[in-house]
């Protein structure tokens, strides 16, 4: 593994490389002020930002919804469970046994087996105190892992990247979808979003004076202007970019990164079979930018569905089987490209469900629920004994 | 002393300046004219320019989703009810998209643009999301409210909040009692609607939530109800004072405190002019503030007619929210609005949609506003909008489903004096046919004459000052007038739509 002198100049390189590219004598005022407080924010930064390359990488799954966590790690040792789920309730002989007492549902069996092999813990029964049982609320929670009140404004991500990536390059954190999830929020907003891989950055003019224009006005190309000399702009060191500083920035950060993201995706392929799903789509993408080595630190997909209200044996179980099949692929992918040691997964959802099913077949608003991590060293099983049944009294508890 | 802008610095940029920021801005003629009447003249024009009368949604009346949620309960048959369910989850989202619509066109024609300026200053200030509220007669009715605050009393403003159904049901206040008070609205009256954190205790907290139990909503007006029984009259300290208040009360008492004019000024100087403005600024104001019993036109008159206003940290330094870019834009340079669902997906793909605040803080501003994805939708849909819209194009959904006609369909609604005719909401909405796939784009042939297509450098000078919203800066300028010298002459339609849409995909109008 390359030691910090190695990253330093790295970074040394892309900042030069690629913020500075095509970097003469005369550049324009405003892309050479940007340039200067990139470089003094990465500068003033004491730590080096490791980058993905090299450092553990972090893959987050949103489950949507609210995913019902006693129909996934399945409690079939307790006779409540069944009372409280007398339609629902996951058969004793389909549940595959952990220790007797609970065990994965069946449609988890690929999860199941990466348990088995050690690349798996279940975390029993997260949560947190004074729960909100409105999605909105409390996916908010999550996303800034705040308390109950939720008055952080940045998200857990966003504070990250603030505190430990400032001057580091865009794609530290990679969203696959339309938008950037609440828990990016960062007081030096960072990170990307991809949404349609087909379709990156900005669309290219089909004239050449239009582009022109375009790259001359975003501070993209700068070969025809002219400007002020470095050498005039030592006293430029501010590390807060002005709002026009940093929509220059971003324009930049936009053309970098999509420039980036094709040239990844040119050199790396899936290893793996994947599911025809979005996640399975998702993490198939997500493992071809880490083997072509983007910079990204963390990672961010979902899968949505989980609110299930009524009917929820098969709704729940078609994405139960969607998700392992697509975590599991991701772990072969993952392995055949020899990357699995750099990389954790981890599930989550806004909250769990009610102990008892309802009357349409399906269960409501919950709190706490068993959470997924996946990585090459085998993890602990631990609050899966102690956690949750003995709290089953109050109705609430999950 | 705040320094007022000295009538001979009033020219056309400070007049636009005004104008984007106080209201959204506006045609070149409309600045003109500003800047023509003189500074008193034109923030009076903002200030009292009364807002017309707009009917109201035709299902925004109490209880209009009350008979199908009552049908829902009422059915024992589970497939029946999850049908149900699934009626009035629909209608509830038909009619909140037709909300939005409703408010973004009232914010694009208005001949009052101030009033819904402030009234989304308020929604973002008093935050509530028709997420959680789920009834979209409750969110129009505070709609309905901050707008008729919008230029009023700040301390009428903060009771009647306190009185709103939305509100009630968003912080958790229809549930609190005086056997289990809830916090959750008196933490955040306190914290986020007028002290700021650091000017109360927890115990204040304990105590005035007390005060507010017993407000209820009655299910039939939908509108407030005191329940007594639920109510805790006794004594109760609050910021060292003790009395059995109740919840006015309360209000009035943190009114009394210095720190709630200057939490107040803060906010307001931000919104309108940039963050952080320096303590004796902020001190000025806020004793201002008070003189005038929390007044709002004094102080937003103050704050228009302020040399700092119009000063080098005020003017272009602020990154629009997507509303002011969707209103602007349609307000100076005439571009079209997207309607229904597609109005609400692109907002959410630029990174705002109104009526649905990320959190109970509101939306954050600034360079928030801005990522690698907000970035490429602004100018995605700047051009779309200007060469004409391709839903598919821009990632919108599919087209909505055709949504079967009521069995009785609501009055049509006759007056729309707006000329909000066109809108498909309010009576026809449910019976709609989907929007097409295209919108129409803009119209070139408001924006240039034919005698200009001629000229090219004075027609490009005209679109830069539209679009920008400023005289002319002279490297952009550049630019666009080389651009310009490419094209043919005289400038046809395409030439004209490509200018436009460059000058959007710039950083620069990202700012006003």
């Amino acid at each position: 593994m390359p030691d910090e002198p190695d990253l330093i100049t790295r970074r040394r390189f892309l900042r030069t490389s690629v913020l500075g590219a095509a970097l003469t004598w005369t550049i324009p005022v405003f892309l050479d002020r940007t340039f200067f407080a990139l470089r003094a924010e990465a500068a003033s930064s004491g730590l080096q930002t490791p980058t993905g390359r090299d450092h553990p990488i972090l893959v987050v799954v949103q489950l949507a919804g609210g995913n019902d966590g006693l129909n996934t790690i399945v409690p079939f040792g307790r006779d409540a469970y069944y009372r409280a789920r007398p339609t629902i309730g996951i058969p004793k002989q389909q549940v595959l046994s952990v220790d007797g007492l609970v065990g994965f549902n069946p449609a988890l069996a690929l999860l199941k087996s990466l348990y088995d092999s050690g690349h798996l813990a279940v975390i029993q029964g997260v949560g947190y105190p004074n729960p909100n049982r409105s999605h909105f609320v409390s996916t908010e929670i999550w996303q800034r892992a705040s308390d109950a009140k939720g008055m952080v404004s940045q998200g857990w991500l966003g504070r990250y990247f603030d505190n430990c990536c400032q001057g580091a390059d865009p794609t530290v954190g990679l969203t696959i979808g339309g938008q950037l999830p609440q828990a990016f929020n960062a007081e030096n907003p960072t990170g990307v979003t991809l949404n349609r891989p087909n379709h990156l950055g900005f669309d290219r003019e089909p004239d050449a004076f239009d582009q022109e224009a375009f790259e001359a006005t975003n501070g993209l190309e700068h070969a025809n202007m002219t400007g002020d000399s470095i050498g005039n702009l030592s006293g430029t060191s501010s590390s807060v970019l002005s709002p026009l500083e940093y929509l220059q920035r971003t324009a930049l950060d936009v053309q970098v990164s999509s420039d980036q993201i094709s040239a990844v995706l040119k050199r790396s392929k899936p290893e793996a079979s994947y599911p025809p799903t979005r996640l399975g789509r998702s993490l198939s993408l997500i493992g071809r930018l880490i083997a072509g080595g983007l910079p990204t630190r963390v990672y961010y997909a979902s899968q949505g569905g989980y609110d299930t209200h009524q009917g929820q044996i098969g709704t729940h179980h078609r994405l139960l089987d969607e998700l392992a099949k697509a975590v599991a692929a991701f772990c072969s992918d993952l392995k055949a490209k020899g990357i699995f040691d750099r990389v954790l997964v981890m599930t989550f959802s806004e909250f769990g469900r009610r102990v008892a099913e309802n009357a349409s077949k399906g269960t409501d608003h919950g709190t706490a629920a068993p959470l997924f991590v996946c990585h090459t060293a085998g993890l602990v099983w631990e609050a899966a004994r102690t956690g949750p049944p003995r709290r089953w009294r109050s109705r609430l508890q999950y | 002393m705040i320094a007022r802008l000295p009538s001979r610095n009033w020219n056309f940029d400070t007049a636009a300046h005004l104008l984007v920021r106080a209201g959204f801005g506006g045609t070149p003629a409309e600045i003109d004219s500003l800047a023509r009447q003189g500074m008193e003249a034109a923030v009076n024009s903002l200030l009292y320019g009364a807002p017309e009368s707009v009917q109201p949604p035709s299902w925004a009346v109490p209880g209009s989703l009350r008979a199908l949620q009552l049908e829902v309960r009422q059915t024992a048959d589970p497939e029946e009810k999850r049908e149900l369910k699934k009626q009035v989850q629909r209608r509830a989202n038909e009619e909140l998209s037709d909300l939005l619509h409703w408010w973004i066109l009232r914010m694009t024609q208005t001949r009052a643009p101030l009033v819904e300026n402030m009234t989304l200053f308020w929604h973002g200030h008093f935050a509530t999301s028709a997420d959680k509220v789920r009834q979209p007669h409750k969110t129009w009715l505070q709609n309905e409210t901050f707008r008729a605050h919008a230029l009023g009393n700040f301390g009428v403003l903060v009771k009647a909040i306190s009185r709103d159904p939305a509100m009630m049901v968003w912080l958790d206040l229809v549930q609190s009692n005086k056997n289990k008070p809830n916090e959750n609205f008196a933490r955040e009256l306190m914290e986020l609607f007028t002290l700021g954190e650091g000017h109360y205790t927890e115990n204040d907290v304990k105590e005035s939530a007390r005060a507010f139990t017993g407000y209820r909503i009655d299910p039939l007006t939908e509108s407030f109800r005191f329940g007594a029984k639920q109510h805790d009259p006794a004594l109760k300290t609050f910021l060292q004072k003790t009395g059995p208040w109740d919840g006015d009360q309360i209000i009035d008492i943190i009114l009394a405190q210095p720190a709630c004019t200057r939490f107040l000024v803060t906010k307001l100087w931000k919104y309108f002019a940039y963050d952080n403005p320096p303590p004796e600024l902020v001190e000025s104001l806020a004793s201002q503030f008070r003189a005038a019993h929390y007044e709002l036109r004094p102080l937003l008159e103050t704050i228009f007619t302020s040399e700092e206003f119009y000063g080098n940290r005020a003017m272009n330094t602020q990154i629009k929210s997507p509303v002011q870019l969707v209103i602007q834009g349609s307000r100076s340079v005439g571009l079209p609005v997207l309607e229904g669902e597609y109005l609400r997906a692109g907002l959410r793909q630029l990174g705002q949609v109104p009526l649905y605040p990320p959190y109970v803080k509101g939306w954050e501003g600034g360079k928030s506003w801005i990522n690698t994805a907000t970035l490429t939708a602004r100018y995605e849909f700047a051009r779309q909008l200007v060469v004409g819209v391709n839903h598919r194009r821009l990632g919108l959904p599919r087209p909505p489903k055709p949504i079967p006609p009521l069995a009785e369909p609501p009055p049509k609604n006759e007056r729309w004096p707006l000329g909000l005719a066109q809108n498909p909401s309010s009576g026809v909405m449910f019976t709609q046919p989907p929007p097409p796939r295209i919108t129409a784009p803009l119209e070139i042939s408001r924006l240039v004459t034919e005698k200009d297509r001629h000229q090219p450098e004075k027609a490009v000078r005209e679109l830069f000052v539209r679009v920008f919203q400023t005289s002319p800066k002279p490297a952009l300028m550049n630019e666009f007038q080389q651009l310009a010298s490419t094209k043919g002459i005289p400038l046809d339609d395409p030439a004209i739509r490509e200018i436009v849409a460059l000058m959007m995909s710039t950083p620069h109008y990202q700012l006003c």
